[in-house]
């Protein structure tokens, strides 16, 4: 398993060739809450991959060929097939591979999957938006509305008396969700899970998963990647190598 | 509701799969208070089994039924051609979404609106009126292009399309001429 600390491609790059048999290709980048859901995936079912990280700052031109819309996570395997929107990426890994299955066979339980992944449709954008302006005085309605969105989430819990969110082992939902929960102590918004004891429990929880815990990012690096990323840098993406 | 587009998924796919079904049409300017029992934010559709298991979201909705019904299987086997399949969704959700003005390249019609258009008078023609709390942005951008002098002087007569469309389906060779007159 391949790239994960290495710089990311940028513009003037020159395109990478295809990908070897037997393995499955990803293009990320290191800080992407989107693409540590790939990532997540790949970890847990333990599929063999390389991984390219592209400069979001600096896009190289032949990325676009990969996905039209520039983003990473995209996944390319041996056969030049390309597949991109990060959930898209994990449900797709999971029925392609075997091993441990993240979505549930029953028809039910895996529409209830992503149900539950609906509620959490909102949170992304809160936490983009708080991050832009938490160095502006107000942003009490943002954390109001970010508290309001968890509370969904914590009522899951609380009617399906579970730890995670499919159950009583970790499943798709909870990889999927997990990148932004991991930046709430770093972006100093810890305190909007104070009224969510049982989303409190499930981040401890989640910190246990050997994948969660194999992709931590290093919040100091997280921190100084922040920055950069907003002041448009080129440097940003590579922080810390 | 009869007219709501996002419901009509899921009866198409009730429909292809010979799938027996009863509907009940909710009022969604009134709605009754029970039905917040169905859905917490009483959207349509959702569908009921007999186990009293409820799913909502129309796509969410669909696949259930692929999954759950036997049959025609309506999304593709192959990992990658289901994954292509929703990619494009994706797509056309971007196309809905990349609207934040009145059209689809600003204030003003530009090319895009004329690119897009004769699709979207086609489905407009079928008289498939839009939901009431969906894509209101869409049938704004309908209404604002019907006032365009353009669009209006090249407006396809419905009873002439649906005459046109008729006799295209039974391979019927006049059907290029519908409603000529001479």
């Amino acid at each position: 398993m391949s790239g994960a600390s290495a710089r990311s491609l940028a513009k003037g790059s020159a395109p990478p060739g295809p990908v070897p048999e037997g393995l499955i290709r990803v293009y990320s980048m290191r800080f992407c809450p989107f693409a540590q859901r790939t990532l997540l995936v790949l970890k847990a079912k333990g599929i063999r991959h390389e991984i390219i990280n592209i400069n979001l700052k600096n896009k190289p031109e032949w990325f676009f060929k990969k996905n039209p819309f520039g983003l990473v996570p995209v996944l390319e395997n041996s056969q030049g097939q390309l597949i991109y929107e990060s959930a898209i990426t994990c449900e797709y890994l999971d029925e392609a591979y075997p091993g441990k299955k993240l979505l549930p066979d029953d028809p039910y339980e895996k529409a209830c999957q992503k149900m539950v992944f609906e509620l959490f449709s909102k949170v992304p954008s809160l936490v983009t938006s708080f991050l832009r302006r938490r160095n502006e005085e107000d942003c009490s309605g943002l954390k109001a509305e970010l508290r309001k969105e968890l509370s969904k989430l914590e009522e899951v819990l609380t009617n399906k008396k579970t730890t995670f969110f499919g159950g009583s082992s970790l499943s798709m939902t909870d990889y999927l969700i997990w990148p932004w929960f991991e930046r709430l102590e770093i972006l100093e918004l810890n305190d909007c899970v104070d009224h969510t004891p049982k989303l409190k429990l499930w981040m401890a929880a989640m910190r246990q998963d050997p994948a969660v815990s194999a992709l931590l990012t290093d919040p100091k690096a997280l921190r100084g990647f922040f920055n950069l990323y907003l002041q448009n840098s080129p440097e940003a993406c590579d922080y810390g190598l | 509701m009869r007219f709501c587009p996002y419901a009509h998924r899921t009866r198409l796919v009730l429909r292809a799969k010979g799938i027996r079904h009863e509907v009940i049409n909710i009022n969604l300017r009134n709605k009754p208070e029970w039905y917040y029992t169905k859905h917490p934010f009483g959207q349509i559709p959702v569908l009921e089994n007999s186990k009293c298991q409820l799913i909502y979201e129309s796509v969410i909705a669909c696949e259930y039924l692929d999954d759950a019904y036997p049959g025609r299987k309506l999304y593709p086997y192959d990992p990658y051609e289901r994954a292509r399949q929703k990619m494009l969704l994706e797509l056309f959700y971007k196309i809905l979404g990349y609207q934040n003005t009145i059209f689809f390249g600003g204030d003003c019609i530009s090319m895009i609106d004329y690119l897009f258009w004769p699709w979207f008078e086609r489905l407009d023609v079928y008289g498939i009126a839009d939901c009431l709390n969906h894509t209101p942005a869409l049938r704004l951008w309908t209404a604002a292009m019907k006032q365009d002098p353009t669009v209006c002087a090249l407006l396809i007569d419905k009873n002439i399309f649906l005459g046109f469309l008729n006799l295209y389906f039974q391979n019927n060779p006049d059907a290029f001429d519908y409603g000529l007159t001479c």
